[in-house]
């Protein structure tokens, strides 16, 4: 019976919730399976407290994997220290979450480790030959299907914000098994990776959180210009910002404090009303609580419709005077 | 200095991959410092693709925009390749010189995996950094300092030591176009194509698929989509009612 692994996502020291959503994942996988073995992997230079915390809380075997080097992430550590102890207990599965360090490190031990590698799994199902992964292609238009090939472990990296965290039996208590490995950098001494600082961007984002309205901004909205139109359009509603699609910040056209998405602020408006906006993966996992979404885009088959209350097909900048037009006669 | 940048037409649009632009602009402006600090040593920029005979446009674009030589694996039209095979045909073709920097995009905007880049750097034996968004050539030349995004706006600074590969994310510059002349010359100038069997000996022979392609599916819808009809006037109309009933305007 070979054993489904899950590593625990880890920031400053502590356990991420993201951990909870690759285990109800991994609790799909074993169930599918109808076979396996959960373990929780605790990448840390002192995992002893949390594991035994995780194994209490979550009811599952865990295993600290200790090394002094792992205090914080560098992408040749946690490969190496993974495959170190991965190679022992040779899974069936290896299960991370699709964050910037779970895609930073999962391909590369997928190829130390001989493993088929799926990025991004949004997913779990299965047919007669096996399970199944479903991950969003083409601008998240489609879901591609994909099996691994027969006969090798998988590593997968999860998309936050899909699997929904169970409730744990917690009746019992997991084991606790701590594993120190050290690092060794070959050939060197040095690590080839040199930490400097942590910087973080300015995030004054507190008015894009806190608004009950957000009218967004996408690359559809054509040029820089056309934002007037946008801010014109949020200011006929009270207590309403203007947040964008990432594009938009990386061209320049406006602080990277109105970027809503993965990377910018996640968002839990009343309305949401995205203008031009393709509807990404990355742009949805910001604004997916909002309580009511319209969508206003030229072409019919984009994916924001998909995850919209209210679905308008038409070119924004049109769209946007008539609407003025009848808000003035009212 | 050498570096390659690896370079990808999307399926969908048949133009470079977005993040691949990024990339080959950014090889283009360590270049630029690095010939103003007048150093004796040239900087090159190369590029690679992996794909089928049409996607031959894309190093010609890379030329247009400044890139010095193109190298293009042809593979026959099968489908997508996942990043594991296409990881490993870019190591045989990067193998053949000995680059001190190579560039990916953070994704391709197809398959959105993000795999390749982490990939290759393994089987290089490479160190490897995803999503950068800042780079700065140490004066040695023997590191780089790069700033790496992660969520929530933090970013980390790191320093990497060459080689290296980095995968470059959308933000770290503005991609040129490619300038007319070049474009010219580029049609002149030759790219170096391979074909899978001058890549792999007999011994290894090709590389073998690890993910499956099962199907294409539509995603599921996650809200009620409800289409408003008529027209121009009369959808402003229908949006304004609806906010208005729900107390949002
Ligand atoms: C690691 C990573 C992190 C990321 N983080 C974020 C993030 O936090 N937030 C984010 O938004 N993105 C993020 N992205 C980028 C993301 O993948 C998409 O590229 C981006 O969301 C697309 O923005 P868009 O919808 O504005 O542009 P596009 O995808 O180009 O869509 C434009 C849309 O406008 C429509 N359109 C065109 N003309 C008109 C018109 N005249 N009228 C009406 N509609 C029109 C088109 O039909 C299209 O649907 C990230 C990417 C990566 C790799
Ligand atoms: N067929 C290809 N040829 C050359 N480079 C590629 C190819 N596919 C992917 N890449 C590179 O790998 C990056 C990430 O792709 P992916 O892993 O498919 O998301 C792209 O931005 C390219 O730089």
């Amino acid at each position: 019976m070979k054993q489904i692994l899950v590593i625990a996502e880890m920031l400053d020291g502590v356990i991420q919730p993201a951990t909870w959503e690759i285990t109800a994942a991994a609790a799909k996988i074993k169930k599918l399976k109808e076979s396996g073995q959960i373990k929780i992997i605790i990448p840390s230079d002192d995992p002893l407290p949390i594991a035994k915390e995780t194994a209490k809380q979550t009811g599952m075997d865990v295993i600290g994997l200790k090394s002094n080097d792992l205090k914080d992430y560098d992408s040749d550590v946690y490969k190496q220290c993974l495959f170190k102890l991965v190679k022992t207990i040779d899974p069936s599965h290896i299960l991370t979450a699709h964050t910037s360090q779970g895609r930073d490190f999962a391909p590369g031990l997928a190829i130390s480790f001989n493993a088929a590698s799926i990025a991004c799994v949004n997913e779990i199902k299965k047919d007669d030959k096996g399970l199944l992964y479903s991950r969003s292609v083409l601008g998240n238009t489609k879901n591609m299907i994909v099996r691994p090939a027969e006969g090798i472990p998988v590593v997968l990296t999860l998309m936050p914000g899909v699997f929904q965290p169970d409730n744990f039996n917690n009746q019992k208590k997991g084991r606790v098994e701590i594993c120190e490995i050290a690092f060794d950098p070959d050939c060197s001494n040095t690590r080839r990776i040199r930490h400097e600082k942590i910087l973080q961007k300015s995030c004054e984002n507190k008015t894009l959180k806190g608004a009950k309205i957000i009218v967004s901004a996408g690359r559809g909205i054509g040029k820089k210009e056309n934002l007037d139109a946008i801010f014109k359009f949020a200011q006929c509603f009270s207590s309403s910002a203007v947040g964008v699609s990432r594009p938009l910040v990386d061209m320049g056209w406006i602080g990277y404090e109105h970027q809503v998405g993965i990377t910018g602020a996640a968002v839990s408006p009343r309305l949401y009303i995205a203008c031009g906006i393709s509807g990404s993966s990355q742009h949805l996992a910001g604004m997916k609580d909002a309580r009511f979404v319209v969508s206003i885009n030229n072409n019919p088959d984009a994916p924001i419709f998909r995850h919209s209350d209210l679905c308008i097909v038409e070119d924004i900048d049109p769209f946007l005077q008539a609407f003025l037009k009848v808000v003035q006669t009212k | 200095m050498k570096s390659l940048i690896c370079i990808k037409q999307s399926n969908e649009s048949g133009e470079m991959n977005l993040f691949d632009t990024h990339a080959i602009e950014e090889a283009l402006k360590l270049k630029q410092k690095f010939e103003n600090r007048g150093y004796q040593e040239d900087f090159s920029v190369d590029v690679v693709t992996i794909g089928p005979s049409e996607n031959s446009k894309i190093i010609k674009r890379a030329f247009g925009m400044g890139a010095d030589k193109g190298y293009h694996v042809i593979t026959k039209e099968r489908g997508y390749s996942f990043s594991f095979e296409t990881a490993s045909r870019l190591a045989a073709v990067a193998k053949k010189e000995s680059y001190d920097l190579i560039l990916t995009g953070i994704m391709s905007q197809d398959l959105m995996a993000g795999q390749t880049g982490p990939m290759l750097a393994e089987i290089l034996n490479l160190p490897c950094v995803t999503g950068v968004v800042k780079t700065e050539l140490a004066a040695d030349n023997s590191s780089i300092k790069v700033e790496q995004e992660m969520e929530n706006g933090f970013r980390n600074g790191l320093e990497i030591i060459l080689p290296a590969v980095l995968t470059i994310q959308a933000g770290i510059n503005t991609p040129r176009y490619p300038t007319l002349s070049r474009m010219l010359a580029a049609g002149k100038k030759e790219i170096m194509t391979f074909n899978e069997t001058d890549l792999f000996s007999k011994k290894t022979g090709a590389v073998q698929a690890r993910e499956i392609f099962v199907s294409m599916e539509d995603p599921q819808k996650t809200r009620a989509g409800h289409l408003l009809q008529g027209s121009l006037a009369d959808k402003a109309k229908q949006l304004f009612t609806v906010l208005h009933g729900k107390a949002l305007i």
